[in-house]
């Protein structure tokens, strides 16, 4: 029963965190739009962290430049299980207009797992949101 | 030590919120939004214009063999790494590439964000074997004209 | 008897189980009440609820630099202290005998221990961001405490004089000599003191304008940068019972004996007490913390520093001349 409790705690309480790998500012301001008095995710119980440790939910943002390549998988390493990578924007999954640059290590598949990927350049707050209810689903499979 | 939204704060504590209860209210795009890529290969010609004008590099072409029905050219709109400038749509000279307001496109795996088309272009007819003739009289004409 | 009655203070009402389930109620308050006056819907109200029991199924995480013993027992000894102080105060006409045992001076060091451990938990965890957090938790204890302990003084001596007796710090005797004679706020030489109590509280409880030591926006959540799982529970724990635990101990000092008794027996009056009182602790955390938190930004420490030493200890001073001047 008490594992129901938490299951369900697990859904409804999802921390995110947000981690800046480069990006250009336009997948982080649509990202920040979400939690304004018009879209609100806070009624989904999101809030947004300031420490990867109590994150449940990371959202990457940004080409994986080389100079935060090594910082971003560190901070991803420190997420505490159960965890769920989601990569915002077109950079993250595939260097977008900088792919082939010396100073560009995306995609960031080729590090960790992606989980659910929000395409869009920037993606439209609706569809961060479709995001992250998507990745909530796949939140409540896993187990710490 | 002001306050200057504490008023504010008290009116809007009894007031309705403004917020759009999206994921049960679906929304639409506005007009004119450019979302997923659609991809209509019967109007396709394979002149690859999209491709040169394409920044990211996201718009690749597919050659198959050449035989008697023609040749298969497979278009991949890879929009993992489109940036949705719409140049790409402005560009076809036929209008066989369109930008829809479907904004919402999320994926567990990346290849369900690939729009692909493919078509058999065909090999223009081959002229006709024409006698040496036949085809001096035509240059004559053209040059007397 | 007295034994089981004691067991069910510590465990149910008072005690534990209450101060568990009111403490993140009053967050999940807190954090509708916000939401509304920024016209967003907010999350439930049960939503702390599932934070907490969020974290517990969360990996446990101890860092490799963390001094490991004092990292996990700083929140626990925090939670311990702040429901030992919930156990002190008496809700107007409900008492316990703990209340006989504990008066204002013990309640001013047992409300330092939860900042403390919030000071220990975050030298302890081997962060540097932590270190910084911890060093801003001691600024702003520093800034806090001074006009905290001179608005206790100011309300024990008023009481003092009007009982004919050297000030006293006993809670009892200051909420049952505002039953008899009405709330202490009426008494205007202590509404200035009342004002500076009412500053001190968002402070004490690191509610939005003097979030400084665990601001997530500059560092990281500071002192609770590697807190993650049941232990940040527990420190979220600890911050709603803060909230039940100052407020209560204003409207003990201050609002008590508002309503009168309504009936003869003990048990009924305690009720209707108890009810009215969740009713205050709600309409004082409305004013002085989330009006407060939804129409202001952080501030810098040394801002924060200089309006403690400023504004809310000239209040109480004022406030401790004029009962000491007899007026």
């Amino acid at each position: 029963m008490f594992d129901d409790i938490i299951t369900k705690s697990k859904v409804k309480s999802p921390w995110l965190y947000h981690l800046n790998t480069g990006s250009c500012n336009g997948c982080d301001i649509e990202l920040i739009s979400i939690l304004t008095p018009r879209y609100d995710v806070e009624r989904f119980g999101i809030k947004l962290t300031g420490t990867p440790r109590q994150a449940d939910i990371v959202v990457v943002t940004g080409p994986l430049t080389s100079q935060s390549k090594d910082r971003a998988l560190k901070v991803l390493s420190q997420v505490p299980d159960p965890k769920v990578v989601v990569s915002l924007g077109s950079c993250p999954m595939s260097g977008n207009v900088f792919k082939g640059s010396y100073s560009i290590e995306a995609p960031l598949d080729r590090f960790v797992d992606v989980d659910v990927s929000v395409a869009g350049c920037p993606p439209k707050p609706e569809a961060i949101i479709d995001g992250i209810i998507k990745a909530i689903e796949i939140l409540k499979d896993k187990r710490g | 030590m002001k306050f200057p939204y504490a008023g504010n704060a008290l009116k809007d504590f009894f007031s309705k919120p403004s917020t759009e209860r999206y994921p049960k209210v679906k929304k639409e795009a506005p007009k004119g939004y450019r979302g997923k890529i659609s991809y209509d290969p019967e109007k396709c010609i394979a002149c690859g214009m999209c491709i040169r004008v394409c920044s990211p590099g996201a718009i690749t072409m597919t050659k198959g063999e050449k035989n008697d029905e023609g040749q298969l050219i497979e278009m991949k709109f890879n929009l993992n790494s489109c940036t949705f400038c719409q140049m790409c749509a402005d560009f076809c000279p036929r209008g066989a590439i369109k930008l829809t307001t479907q904004y919402s496109m999320i994926a567990t795996d990346k290849n369900e964000l690939v729009v692909s088309g493919s078509f058999i272009k065909k090999i223009p007819p081959k002229p006709t074997v024409k006698t040496v003739q036949q085809s001096k009289a035509k240059t004559e004409a053209s040059g007397s004209k | 008897m007295e034994i089981l009655l004691g067991l069910f203070y510590v465990l149910v009402f008072p005690g534990l189980l209450f101060c568990f389930a009111i403490g993140l109620l009053l967050l999940g308050i807190d954090r509708k009440i916000v939401a509304r006056m920024q016209k967003r819907i907010g999350p439930p109200i049960i939503q702390p609820f599932y934070d907490f029991f969020k974290l517990m199924g969360k990996e446990r995480i101890v860092p490799n630099k963390a001094a490991k013993k004092i990292y996990i027992i700083a929140p626990v000894i925090g939670l311990i202290s702040i429901i030992t102080i919930a156990l002190f105060i008496p809700i107007d006409y409900f008492k316990t005998f703990f209340n006989n045992y504990a008066d204002l001076v013990v309640i001013v060091y047992l409300l330092t221990i939860p900042s403390l451990a919030i000071i220990i938990g975050g030298a302890s965890s081997g962060s540097p961001f932590g270190g910084v957090g911890a060093s801003r938790e001691v600024v702003l204890m520093l800034g806090y405490e001074l006009p905290l302990v001179i608005t206790l003084l100011a309300v024990g001596m008023k009481i003092g004089r009007l009982t004919n007796t050297a000030a006293t710090f006993s809670l009892i005797n200051i909420v049952d000599y505002q039953i008899k004679n009405g709330p202490a706020f009426l008494q205007w030489s202590l509404i200035p003191a009342a004002l500076a109590f009412l500053m001190v509280i968002p402070c004490e409880i690191g509610s939005t304008p003097f979030d400084i030591a665990d601001a997530e926006t500059e560092i990281c959540e500071g002192t609770m940068v590697e807190y993650g799982g049941i232990l940040f529970g527990v420190y979220k724990l600890t911050q709603g019972i803060k909230i039940f635990v100052m407020i209560s101990l204003f409207i003990a000092m201050f609002m008590s004996g508002i309503i009168p008794a309504v009936s003869s027996s003990i048990f009924v009056n305690s009720l209707v007490s108890i009810v009215w009182h969740m009713a205050l602790v709600i309409v004082i955390l409305f004013i002085a913390v989330s009006l407060l938190r939804a129409t202001t930004a952080r501030i810098r420490i040394e801002q924060a520093f200089k309006f403690y030493w400023t504004y809310p200890t000239a209040l109480s001073l004022l406030s401790l001349v004029l009962v000491w001047a007899g007026l």
